[in-house]
C-alpha cells in the first residue's frame, strides 16, 4: 500500500508555522539582548551610604543631595538632632522645597505640605515622606 | 491563522492592501536569469536598518565630548549588558557595509547594468557609496581613541594640499585648526542626523529609478540581446520573467543570511579584525602613534597621496578617476553588454581592480 501524498495546504501550513516557530526562536534570540541593553541596571547603588560632614546642615536648616539615585534632604530641626528624608513628593514625584521660616516642606507642585518629620500637613499627598536612617560618626552624619 | 486572516481581510478592505501586494511584489516580474549579485541592494538595505537600529542603541550611553566620548565607549563595550555586541555589530557592519556597496558597484559596472538610460539610477548610487564613505569617517572619529583621533587628523588633512583655499578647507572640516572638541561635535551631528538623513531620501531616489525604469537583465547567454530604445520613455518589461515574490524575495533572504553570518562571524569569531590595538587607548593630541593607517577602504586614497610628488597631483588624480566614475554612463553610450563583446572595457575595469588592490596592500605595509 503506497503512502498517501500530503495535500499542498496542508504542506504549506506545515511550512508557514515552521518558519514562523523559527522566526520567533531568532527574534528571541535577538531580542534578549536587546531587552538587557534597554534595561536599567539593577539593583546599582542599593546599599550605598552617604556620608556628610555635620557642618553642612546647620540648624533650623536643610541640605539636599542625592541618595541612591534620587532627591532626598536632611535636617537639624534642634541642635544635635539630625532627621533624612526622601525629598520627592508622595503625591506626582515632584521635589519638595524647605520653609526655613515656616520650619516645613511644601512641594511647589500641588501645594502639598509635610512636617520636618516627613508627616503630611496638608494637600494631596496620600502617605509622608519616607523616612532615612540617619547616625552621627564623629563629625560625620551616615545617611542610609 | 484564522485571526491573520481575518486581520488581513480588515485592513484590505479599508486599504485594499492585496490590490497593492498583487501588483506590485506577485506581478513584479524580474528577468528569468538575474543571478546573486541582484541581491546586494537588499543586502545593503538590510544593512543599512541594522546600522540604524545599533545606531539608535549606542546613541543611550553615548557622550560626543572630547572628555568624555572614549570612556562612554569603554562603558558601553565593558559595563551595559550586551554593549560590546550592538557596538560590535555596529563598527563590523560598517566594514561590511562597505564591502557589499563595492561588489554592488563591481556588478553593476562588469554587467554595465548602468547603460539603457539609466543614468540616475547610476549617479544616485555612486553618490550613496560616497555618503556611505563619509558616515565611516564621520563615525571613525566618536571612539576618541588614538586610532580614531589620529586616522581622523591625516584624513582632514588631505585637503590642504588644495592651493589658496586649502588651509581653510582643513580648519573647516575640524572647526579649528586641529581635531578637538569641536570637531567631534560636528561629527557627531552629520553621523547621526545630517548624513543619514541625506542617505535616507537617496536610497528612496535610487530605489524608485530602479523601480521605475525596469531591471536590466544579466547580459549573459545565447539568448541574450541588447535591447534598441526607442525616443521616448520605456520601461523594461519581463514578460516570461519571475515574480518579485515569492520567487526573487527566497533568493535575497538567502544572501542576507550569507551577509548576517558573515557579519556575526567576525563579531563573535574575529572581533579583533577591524580593532588594531591603537583603538583601545584613549586619544592624546600630545603622541602620535607609529604606524597610524586609515581604514582599509581608504588606504587607496592615503597610499595615492604618497605616491605623486605632490599631494596636489595625488588629489587631482583622485578627483579624475572618481569623476570618471561618476560619469561613467554618460561617456560609454553603446548599446553593448556583454562582457565578451567588451574586450577593452573589462580590460580597464580588471586592470583597476588590481591596481586598487595594489595600491590598497602597499598603503597597508607602507
Amino acid at each position: 500500500m503506497e503512502p498517501q501524498a500530503t495535500p499542498p495546504a496542508q504542506r504549506r501550513a506545515f511550512l508557514l508555522m515552521f518558519a514562523g516557530g523559527l522566526g520567533g526562536l531568532l527574534a528571541m534570540a535577538a531580542g534578549w539582548p536587546l531587552l538587557r541593553f534597554l534595561a536599567p541596571v539593577a539593583g546599582a547603588g542599593e546599599d550605598q551610604q552617604v556620608t556628610l560632614p555635620r557642618s553642612t546642615v546647620k540648624a533650623g536648616a536643610a541640605h539636599f543631595f542625592q541618595f541612591r539615585g534620587k532627591p532626598a534632604v536632611v535636617l537639624q530641626p534642634k541642635p544635635g538632632e539630625y532627621l533624612a528624608l526622601s525629598a520627592v513628593c508622595t503625591h506626582l514625584g515632584c521635589v519638595v522645597q524647605w520653609q526655613e521660616g515656616k520650619g516645613e516642606f511644601l512641594c511647589p507642585c500641588h501645594g502639598g505640605r509635610f512636617a520636618p518629620n516627613g508627616a503630611v500637613l496638608a494637600g494631596p499627598p496620600p502617605r509622608p515622606l519616607e523616612n532615612l536612617p540617619v547616625a552621627i560618626v564623629g563629625d560625620q552624619l551616615r545617611i542610609g | 491563522m484564522a485571526i491573520v486572516n481575518q486581520l488581513v481581510e480588515f485592513v484590505d478592505r479599508r486599504l485594499g492592501v492585496r490590490e497593492i501586494f498583487d501588483k506590485e511584489l506577485r506581478g513584479y516580474l524580474l528577468p528569468r536569469k538575474v543571478n546573486a549579485w541582484y541581491t546586494l541592494g537588499a543586502v545593503l538595505l538590510t544593512l543599512f536598518g541594522l546600522q540604524i537600529l545599533t545606531g539608535v542603541l549606542l546613541l543611550m550611553y553615548y557622550v560626543p565630548h572630547a572628555d568624555q566620548a572614549f570612556a562612554s565607549v569603554q562603558r558601553i563595550t565593558n559595563e551595559v549588558p550586551y554593549g560590546w555586541l550592538f557596538r560590535m555589530l555596529h563598527a563590523v557592519g560598517a566594514n561590511v557595509i562597505v564591502i557589499a556597496l563595492l561588489l554592488h558597484m563591481l556588478s553593476v559596472l562588469f554587467m554595465a547594468s548602468y547603460k539603457g538610460r539609466r543614468e540616475f539610477t547610476w549617479l544616485t548610487g555612486f553618490i550613496l557609496f560616497n555618503l556611505a564613505m563619509g558616515l565611516c569617517l564621520t563615525g571613525y572619529l566618536l571612539p576618541w581613541s588614538q586610532l580614531s583621533f589620529w586616522a581622523t587628523t591625516v584624513a582632514t588633512e588631505a585637503p590642504g594640499a588644495i592651493p589658496v583655499v586649502g588651509d581653510l578647507a582643513v580648519e573647516f572640516l575640524r572647526g579649528g585648526a586641529t581635531v578637538g572638541n569641536q570637531t567631534l561635535g560636528r561629527f557627531f551631528a552629520l553621523h547621526v542626523v545630517g548624513m543619514p538623513l541625506i542617505l535616507l531620501g537617496l536610497i528612496g531616489i535610487h530605489l524608485f529609478c530602479v523601480k521605475r525604469r525596469g531591471i536590466s537583465p544579466p547580459p549573459f547567454g545565447a539568448d541574450y540581446r541588447a535591447v534598441e530604445l526607442p525616443d521616448h520613455f520605456t520601461y523594461e518589461k519581463h514578460p516570461h520573467g519571475i515574480p518579485f515574490f515569492p520567487n526573487y524575495v527566497v533568493k535575497d533572504g538567502a544572501v542576507i543570511c550569507f551577509f548576517l553570518a558573515l557579519l556575526l562571524g567576525i563579531v563573535f569569531f574575529a572581533p579583533g579584525l577591524f580593532f588594531p590595538e591603537s583603538a583601545f587607548e584613549p586619544a592624546d593630541p600630545f603622541v602620535t602613534p607609529p604606524g597610524i593607517k586609515p581604514e582599509w577602504y581608504f588606504l587607496w586614497a592615503y597610499q595615492t597621496l604618497k605616491i605623486f610628488p605632490s599631494e596636489l597631483i595625488g588629489l587631482g588624480v583622485q578627483g579624475a578617476f572618481m569623476t570618471l566614475l561618476a560619469l561613467l554612463p554618460f561617456l560609454d553610450r553603446g548599446p553593448e553588454r556583454r562582457p565578451a563583446k567588451r574586450p577593452i572595457f573589462v580590460t580597464v575595469f580588471c586592470l583597476s581592480l588590481l591596481i586598487f588592490l595594489a595600491i590598497s596592500i602597499w598603503g597597508h605595509y607602507s
